[in-house]
């Protein structure tokens, strides 16, 4: 009796075996995608992070603003309240914790513009920049120093010492020209438009000759 | 028979079936490391931990110094009992090995570079593979004559107001401008009284 039982199981053997494989199998493409793993591999990132390329130095970027190169989006990542006291012209605010926020992938996540990220030094910057190369996004640099090498090389440039090489002082030109666009303005400006003293010119004297009493001659 | 031919098919397919089984298993190759959370837990996670430590906090027991400079800079000088690890081999299998162990025996693995900004990606990285004993030094290294010196440096420090400047140097210009005229003092001309030629006195 039970011996017919098994005999008649074991007629479908084949059969079970077979839904078994397709069952893991559709198991296999149902499996939630392994999200921790996303992005480029480790190995890569950090190859990808000791290289300085990503960096812009505030010349440059200064020469883009000036400008007014349409192929760049400049990202503050710092909070809201330094943003609304004093940020690049143009930038738009994405405070680091919202960085992933879906109405900010738009701006990072994209391959028409150059997106440069900048916080107070790099510090911010970097970090955001390393978390979205590791999920590929393109396009994208770090200005170098950030708000304070901006200060201190655009806005406030240091005047070169007598005995420095004339590049620096043409450099010095060069970004003292740049802080007047970004609204600096200097005393000397102004000296300028100071009234000049206009000499007035020497009257020209006609001196009338007069004629020369004849000297007394002696006579006799 | 025919049950014969049957088994013979079904055994042939279980081989190539068991064969690709164990060649796919031989052939995948681990990653050596992996993530362990993702970018958005990473960004949440260090918004909120607190992972500077500063120079005053060291004397802590649990942390451990890893400089992640070059080794010719390591060699000039370095803090004191701090490992050596090159931040672009962070991730070679000693490496690991080194944090792995630091994690075990309950250690915080310290980093620090010339500046916070140098040790910030291989310190990101080790955070995103799941490290949590990890933090990072707010210090910066420079040499005066050829030794290390070492300050505490504070992470994205406004260091000026620059609304502030340029309101000053617009505030500077406008108040500006009554140009004295500073009147030459006049020449003093002084007049050399030439003899005068006496007149030719006629005479006999």
């Amino acid at each position: 009796m039970v011996k017919k039982k098994i005999a008649k199981v074991l007629a479908f053997r084949y059969t079970i075996l077979a839904v078994i494989l397709i069952l893991l199998a559709g198991g296999l493409v149902l499996l939630p995608k392994y999200q921790k793993h996303e992005g480029i591999k480790p190995e890569e990132l950090l190859s990808n992070t000791i290289s300085s390329e990503r960096y812009m130095t505030t010349d440059r970027l200064a020469h883009i603003l000036i400008n007014q190169d349409p192929s760049f989006i400049l990202i503050d990542v710092r909070d809201e309240k330094s943003f609304v006291n004093y940020t690049l012209p143009n930038a738009i605010n994405i405070p680091l914790k919202n960085l992933f926020n879906e109405e900010n992938i738009g701006y990072l996540n994209q391959n028409q513009y150059d997106v440069v990220l900048f916080s107070n030094d790099h510090f911010y910057a970097d970090q955001a920049w390393i978390l979205c190369n590791r999920l590929g996004y393109k396009n994208m640099r770090v200005l170098k120093g950030g708000i304070n090498e901006w200060y201190a090389t655009i806005i406030n440039p240091l005047k070169p010492a007598d005995n420095m090489p004339a590049t620096d002082f043409d450099l010095y030109a060069t970004r003292k020209a740049a802080s007047m666009f970004f609204g600096v303005v200097y005393p000397e400006q102004f000296k300028v438009e100071a009234p000049k003293i206009v000499k007035e010119a020497p009257k020209k004297v006609i001196t009338i000759e007069k004629k020369k009493k004849a000297p007394a001659e002696g006579g006799c | 028979m025919k049950e014969l031919e049957k088994t013979k098919r079904i055994s042939i397919a279980a081989v190539i079936f068991i064969l690709a089984v164990i060649i796919g298993l031989l052939t995948y190759k681990r990653p050596k490391n992996t993530y362990a959370i993702n970018t958005k837990s990473t960004l949440e996670k260090i918004t909120i931990e607190n992972y500077i430590v500063a120079l005053n906090e060291l004397k802590n027991p649990e942390y451990v110094l890893i400089d992640i400079r070059n080794q010719y800079d390591f060699e000039k000088g370095h803090l004191e009992n701090a490992i050596n690890i090159y931040a672009a081999e962070i991730l070679s299998a000693d490496n690991i090995k080194v944090f792995k162990e630091l994690e075990i025996s309950n250690k915080t693995a310290v980093l620090y570079g010339n500046n916070p900004q140098e040790a910030n990606a291989p310190f990101l990285i080790l955070y995103q593979l799941g490290y949590d004993n990890i933090k990072l030094l707010a210090i910066e290294n420079s040499y005066l004559q050829n030794k290390l010196i070492t300050q505490n440096s504070e992470i994205e420090k406004s260091e000026a107001d620059v609304s502030a400047f340029i309101n000053e140097s617009i505030k500077k210009a406008n108040t500006t401008p009554v140009v004295k005229v500073v009147a030459a003092p006049p020449k003093k001309v002084i007049t050399i009284e030439k003899k005068k030629k006496a007149p030719a006195e006629g005479g006999c």
